[in-house]
């Protein structure tokens, strides 16, 4: 745990109490992703109660799933600007709120609301923070800490499915909704975890320094009188305001760029192969029970498979080139969506499910950490919105078009070969970019030791939430003595 | 109208609404060992004789339009070995609820009833005792509502529940060849019965969470403690 504040390294502590916190960011990305799937089994249910269709009660999936993403922004936003803990407790008690309205509902409407809506944002609260704390928690652990948080959807999703039968079993779905309410406020608690953790607003120079030495990877951390500095400017325009909270500036991010189209694309395949194994088995012949059994092979290998990419990516030969890693497993996946219609007994199913779940495992637990990675621990907040809410859309559309060419076609083939070549074209791209990507850093790194200039954007290890890319620039002449002392500023994308 | 195709002892369930004529055939695979049976068809004890023949095959047409030829026919293959096929006529049946429904009180209860085809009619039944008590419009309409979806699918909704309405539920869809029945039981909870658990899981988050925070500032507590030692350390 850190020593006393003056003399605490602002660089993550890569351990200690972070451990603690990886344990709450577990339990809460568990919840984000795991909570609207686990809900499925209530859905038959509720369509007798209300006399509804089927697609009527799709919606509630549907727009939770929406929020949850689509509120990223306003997520990245909060944590921006108070922190991770308050926005995760918060969150947690949304979704415990949403959740208990819902099991007093009297109408599809009034779902829609209690458990799309205002779940959906709670969980969209607990998911982002979550995924910023590890960031600001580790560094030289952190695609290690990634791939460990990320396992808890597998877990949890292994958890509540059974727990969610037990639950309406015993007391039909609006007890059942009533008791998950109160166990999502164990979000709450999960927030509790998440001490915040930053620089603080008193260092001075010469602690930079020694920081800076440190440095793992050669992040800078700047200190406090900058910040300082930076707000008394005050007089901003509206725009440098909202670039505070959300960095828009992103957008003239290479490496962002290439996530954001790289992602956007793949999610147009990601999730409906999931959606419709079961289906697919049952329509081979396959009885319902082992239709059911091959998701939770999925979801065992998965289990094991993130935290094991986590340990992967962290080696020393794997995360300097994490980026090929990450597209190696988009286009592994693609590869095994096309393979599927190969698979016709059910031993193929169940290999076919194995090497799906190993590989949405290694996908999932590098999601976030190949952001981190590109854009680096600052900015991350706001990139995570910006790419969530862009994503929003795609995971969205994903199914539906799956199904609609299921329908057409009448054979779930057409829509494996479309995932799997979505895939393996979103992996393709990705790999060839990041290999342009990697090149003109290193130019540029080049350059920069060579000239000594200022760099255009300084990317600063700030765990405050204010981003520096458009102050920067003006506070030149205060940065430079810093620079001087600090030979190894480099990039975050280099690789050690 | 409808046949079958059979190698090896096999069972066929054939689902029959209203009354038609139904073919029946046994057919015997190329590969099989049997070479040459003796075939006969029966029902029960009865035998019936087929109506055409083949190398291969052996056919029985049958015209059902009462509930009383509803049965399984079997079709008998005598050789060195021997096999037979059995077909189940029935009545569509009807998915009912295997566990219980749960439900609360001053809430509503569903029961849908799904059958394959539309039937004649549908009736709803309680049970009171161990009599089918046939729940009709007689009773109040504010309690109970019978609502007929579509051709095939019937739902009965309970208002205002109260712990006397728990119990078994039957609903029988009537065919011209017979009628099913599908069977629901309800238990109806009171709303305490969720609450302990709820009340409970709240008061462990409560708990985790003023540990937590109290932890937090005990440590904090120590820190500065310790920080103040350590300033005072540097400037002596």
């Amino acid at each position: 745990p850190a020593p006393a504040e003056a003399g605490r390294a602002p660089g993550p502590p890569d351990g200690g109490w972070g451990w603690v916190v990886l344990f709450g960011a577990f339990v809460s990305i568990g919840f984000a992703y795991a909570f609207p799937k686990g809900l499925a089994i209530f859905f038959k249910e509720i369509q007798d109660f209300f006399g509804t269709s089927y697609s009527e009660i799709a919606w509630i999936s549907s727009i939770m799933l929406a929020t949850t993403y689509g509120a990223g922004p306003i997520s990245s936003i909060l944590v921006n600007r108070y922190g991770s803990r308050p926005v995760v407790m918060f969150g947690g008690l949304l979704c415990g709120v949403g959740m208990i309205s819902a099991s007093f509902c009297t109408s599809i409407l009034q779902l829609y609301i209690c458990v799309g809506f205002i779940t959906g944002f709670g969980l969209a609260l607990n998911l982002q923070p979550s995924v910023i704390i590890i960031g600001k928690y580790f560094l030289k652990r952190r695609p290690l800490a990634n791939g460990l948080a990320m396992a808890g959807s597998p877990v949890m999703l292994c958890t509540l499915a059974p727990l969610n039968q037990f639950l309406f079993d015993n007391f039909g779905w609006r007890g059942s909704f009533l008791i998950l309410g109160a166990i999502l406020l164990n979000c709450c608690v999960a927030g509790a975890l998440f001490r915040p953790i930053g620089a603080g607003t008193a260092l001075v120079k010469t602690q930079v320094a020694e920081e800076e030495k440190d440095a793992l990877k050669g992040k800078i951390t700047e200190g406090g009188p900058m910040e300082n500095k930076t707000e008394e400017e005050g007089g901003k325009d509206c725009f440098e305001k909202v670039n505070q909270y959300l960095d828009f500036s992103l957008f003239k991010h290479r490496g962002f760029l290439i996530y954001l189209i790289g992602n956007v694309l793949m999610f147009l395949g990601f999730f409906a192969p999931i959606v419709f194994l079961a289906p697919y088995a049952k329509h081979t012949g396959i009885d319902e029970y082992s239709a059911a059994f091959l998701l939770s092979i999925l979801a065992i290998v998965d289990m094991v498979a993130r935290p094991a990419t986590g340990v992967i990516a962290n080696s020393r030969w794997v995360r300097p080139r994490i980026q090929y890693f990450f597209s190696f497993a988009i286009a592994f996946n693609g590869a095994c969506h096309l393979l599927c219609p190969l698979a016709s007994s059910y031993t193929g199913l169940v290999v076919y499910s194995s090497f799906f779940g190993l590989a949405f495992g290694m996908v999932c637990a590098m999601l976030f950490e190949t952001l981190m990675d590109l854009v680096g621990a600052a900015r991350f907040t706001s990139a995570v919105g910006l790419v969530t809410i862009a994503e929003c859309c795609t995971i969205l559309l994903g199914p539906p078009i799956g199904g609609i060419l299921i329908d057409t076609f009448g054979d779930y083939k057409y829509m494996f070969i479309k995932c799997g070549a979505v895939m393996v074209l979103a992996g393709t791209f990705l790999f060839i970019m990041n290999y342009y990507n990697y090149r003109m850093l290193a130019k540029e790194e080049k350059e920069r030791k060579t000239k000594e200039e200022d760099p255009k954007s300084v990317k600063t290890e700030n765990e405050g939430k204010k981003n520096w890319n458009k102050d920067s620039t003006q506070d030149g002449p205060e940065l430079e003595p810093l620079r001087e002392e600090g030979e190894g500023v480099k990039k975050e994308m280099n690789g050690t | 109208l409808l046949t079958d195709v059979s190698g090896t002892a096999l069972e066929k369930n054939i689902t029959l609404a209203s009354p038609t004529k139904v073919e029946l055939t046994c057919k015997l695979d190329e590969n099989s060992n049997l070479k040459n049976p003796q075939v006969t068809w029966k029902r029960g004890s009865e035998t019936i004789s087929h109506t055409s023949k083949t190398p291969n095959s052996w056919t029985i047409q049958l015209t059902i339009s009462e509930s009383s030829q509803l049965g399984s026919y079997i079709c008998i293959l005598k050789g060195e070995i021997e096999v037979s096929a059995t077909f189940h006529l029935q009545v569509p049946k009807i998915d009912g609820k295997e566990k219980r429904i749960i439900t609360y009180e001053a809430d509503r209860a569903v029961m849908v009833c799904k059958t394959e085809y539309d039937p004649k009619a549908w009736t709803w039944y309680m049970t009171n005792g161990t009599e089918l008590v046939p729940i009709n419009k007689i009773l109040p309409t504010d309690k109970f509502q019978i609502k007929r979806q579509s051709g095939n699918v019937n739902r009965l909704e309970i208002l205002k529940l109260t712990q006397e309405d728990r119990g078994v539920y039957w609903c029988e869809a009537a065919f011209e060849l017979g009628s099913s029945k599908g069977r629901f039981e309800l238990k109806v909870l009171s709303i305490t019965a969720p609450l302990k658990p709820f009340i409970a899981i709240v008061a462990e988050v409560a708990i985790l969470v003023t540990t937590i925070v109290l932890y937090e500032v005990y440590s904090k507590k120590k820190e500065k403690g310790a920080a103040k030692e350590f300033d005072q350390i540097e400037q002596l």
